[in-house]
């Protein structure tokens, strides 16, 4: 384990009364790294990061975020990180200026740097001509993005961002997704947690994913696909032929799920064996209405990790 | 943490507290006008129970309603500053704040500071429209400021309290449920009646009610002028709810951080 990374999570494990939202969980996040916690709704990645934020109390284990105990040194690690819950908690009454050096003062920047400070993000986030407007007449990319700059003010080292673009619109999606990469180029480490396979995929250098509190895959996007190992050959037929046609396929490979009642194989022999298992579904009578091989995918890990496809997977 | 900071820190979520307020127009106007409305109301229907015996000497039923009709729109008012207090719970920024290196206390404070400030404007404004109108302070303008700050601590005091039902709750509906407390309170003391003249149950209430002493005294400066008893009433009573809710609610807040 690597002490000195600026996020390192032993053991730790948080319950609500009788339910446990995080279990046991070790994590090691390397100075300089995207890392994506992926998960769906529920299976704890929210819960995680407000306690490496000081948020919340772990039930047991421990926690280090650059540097400093989350619970003995909370103070010192609030100095040091910058945090972008999820749903853009902001205040709508006042502007995108206004809170910006609020939020300069809350972090004890020097009053002299503040205007330079919040002139620099706003330019950096694209609100400069928005900055005098009151927050509630944002759009919610707009407010994704107050977030972002607010999060930034202190020159964090360490940055959280809690579910970033979640019901953003694609152009916004990616425009903050272009703008955590530059904070990453400029040696920012960023955590980030998402729902959203591609998300994971485009800017995470390594990603963990969890369910039901549990840690089920942890590596690099590339790695954890390569170890699914096999294309995914997706089949449709009619609902009356559907088992005479999982009878056929379940012999080229492992059946995989799928959330919308398509048949799913994990190929053995890969896209060569296409050839074949056309051959056999014709020979057994079984007439396909449409054919699909998909290389493996983040959803492909998640699917075998824990047996279910991840939520909002087609998405 | 310095203190220099966390003062810095105070004075910066006091600011965002009182542009909240007069942001909001539609919250607080009913904290500025009904009250007004009720003074009016009275001075129209109940001139000649002035006549009373027993009841105190004043030029007209108005300059016996200034002390209830301060008191009445600071009590009110000081809902809308624990309400926003809640809704910050509410949407997040609680947590925002929560996550920065904010000073815990000053969270409270700063948010607080807004519901006194207000307070006072409040008293000042009710003070200024009714002048016009015949009534005399009869301690003059050391008792009209002794009045504002007077305001400005019964807001802080009912702020306070009403902010530990929002850090418990984490509602802004429950404080805005608590509303009709105050007005219970309120209808139960000596405002709108001196209580020298109530009898039976309700003079027993009115004696137990602290809002009573808050009315009385700050009423005391208007038809009176300046005594020990006028200044103890507006001033250390006040500072004894401050302390009392200032106490109830970082108690709760500790409570919530800690049970976190």
């Amino acid at each position: 384990m690597n002490t000195g990374a600026p996020i390192v999570v032993e053991k730790i494990s948080r319950h609500f009364g009788s339910l446990v939202a995080v279990d046991n969980i070790d994590l090691t996040v390397n100075a300089g790294e995207i890392f994506g916690f992926l998960g769906p709704n529920g299976a704890g990645k929210s819960t995680v990061v407000r306690m490496l934020t000081t948020l919340l109390r772990p039930t047991s284990g421990s926690a280090r975020v650059a540097g400093f105990d989350v619970v003995k040194q909370a103070d010192s690690v609030r100095r040091n990180i910058g945090v972008a819950l999820q749903d853009a908690a902001i205040d709508p009454l006042m502007t995108g200026s206004e809170l910006l050096k609020l939020q300069a003062v809350l972090y004890g920047i020097a009053k002299s740097k503040i205007r330079g400070r919040a002139d620099e993000l706003l330019e950096r986030v694209g609100l400069t001509a928005a900055s005098e407007r009151r927050v509630g007449t944002y759009s919610g990319g707009m407010r994704r993005r107050l977030d972002l700059a607010l999060s930034l003010i202190h020159q964090p080292t360490v940055l959280f961002l809690d579910e970033p673009t979640s019901g953003l619109d694609p152009m916004s999606r990616i425009a903050l997704w272009e703008e955590v990469r530059r904070l990453n180029d400029e040696g920012t480490t960023v955590m980030l947690t998402t729902q959203y396979l591609e998300e994971a995929d485009q800017l995470a250098d390594r990603i963990a994913i969890i369910h039901e509190g549990k840690i089920v895959r942890e590596g690099k996007p590339r790695d954890l696909k390569a170890a699914v190992g096999n294309p995914t050959l997706l089949v449709s037929v009619t609902a009356d032929q559907s088992e005479k046609a999982k009878s056929v396929l379940v012999t080229f490979g492992e059946m995989r799920p799928t959330a919308d009642g398509t048949l799913s194989v994990g190929l053995r022999g890969g896209g060569e064996a296409v050839t074949d298992v056309i051959r056999k579904l014709d020979e057994a009578g079984v007439r396909v209405s449409h054919l699909e091989l998909n290389e493996p995918s983040l959803d492909d890990v998640f699917a075998e990790a824990t047996g279910h496809r991840l939520e909002g997977a087609a998405k | 943490m310095t203190a220099a900071l966390a003062v810095r820190q105070t004075v910066a979520l006091t600011k965002r507290s009182s542009l909240a307020i007069l942001r909001q127009p539609a919250l607080i106007a009913p904290s500025m006008v009904f009250p007004l409305f009720f003074a009016a109301l009275s001075a129209s229907s109940f001139h000649k129970t002035t006549s009373i015996p027993g009841f105190p000497k004043v030029d007209s039923f108005l300059q016996f309603s200034l002390a209830s009709t301060v008191i009445q729109g600071v009590l009110f008012g000081s809902v809308s500053g624990a309400a926003a207090l809640a809704t910050d719970i509410e949407i997040g920024f609680f947590d925002r704040l929560l996550a920065s290196p904010t000073s815990r206390p000053g969270i409270l404070i700063g948010n607080l500071m807004g519901s006194a400030i207000f307070g006072a404007v409040q008293s000042a404004v009710f003070i200024c429209a009714l002048l016009p109108f015949g009534v005399r302070v009869e301690a003059g303008l050391a008792g009209v400021i002794v009045m504002i700050v007077s305001g400005a601590l019964i807001a802080l005091g009912i702020a306070s309290l009403m902010s530990a039902v929002a850090i418990r709750t984490g509602s802004a509906e429950a404080v805005q449920g608590s509303f009709p407390l105050l007005f219970v309170l309120l209808f139960f003391s000596s405002a709108f009646f001196p209580r020298e003249l109530m009898q039976g149950l309700y003079q027993t209430m009115a004696n137990f009610n602290p809002v009573s002493y808050l009315v009385e005294g700050m009423r005391s400066l208007v038809l009176d002028g300046f005594s020990i008893s006028a200044i103890t009433r507006s001033i250390v009573v006040p500072v004894g709810i401050c302390c009392l809710g200032m106490a109830v609610a970082l108690s709760e807040l500790r409570r919530r951080i800690r049970s976190r």
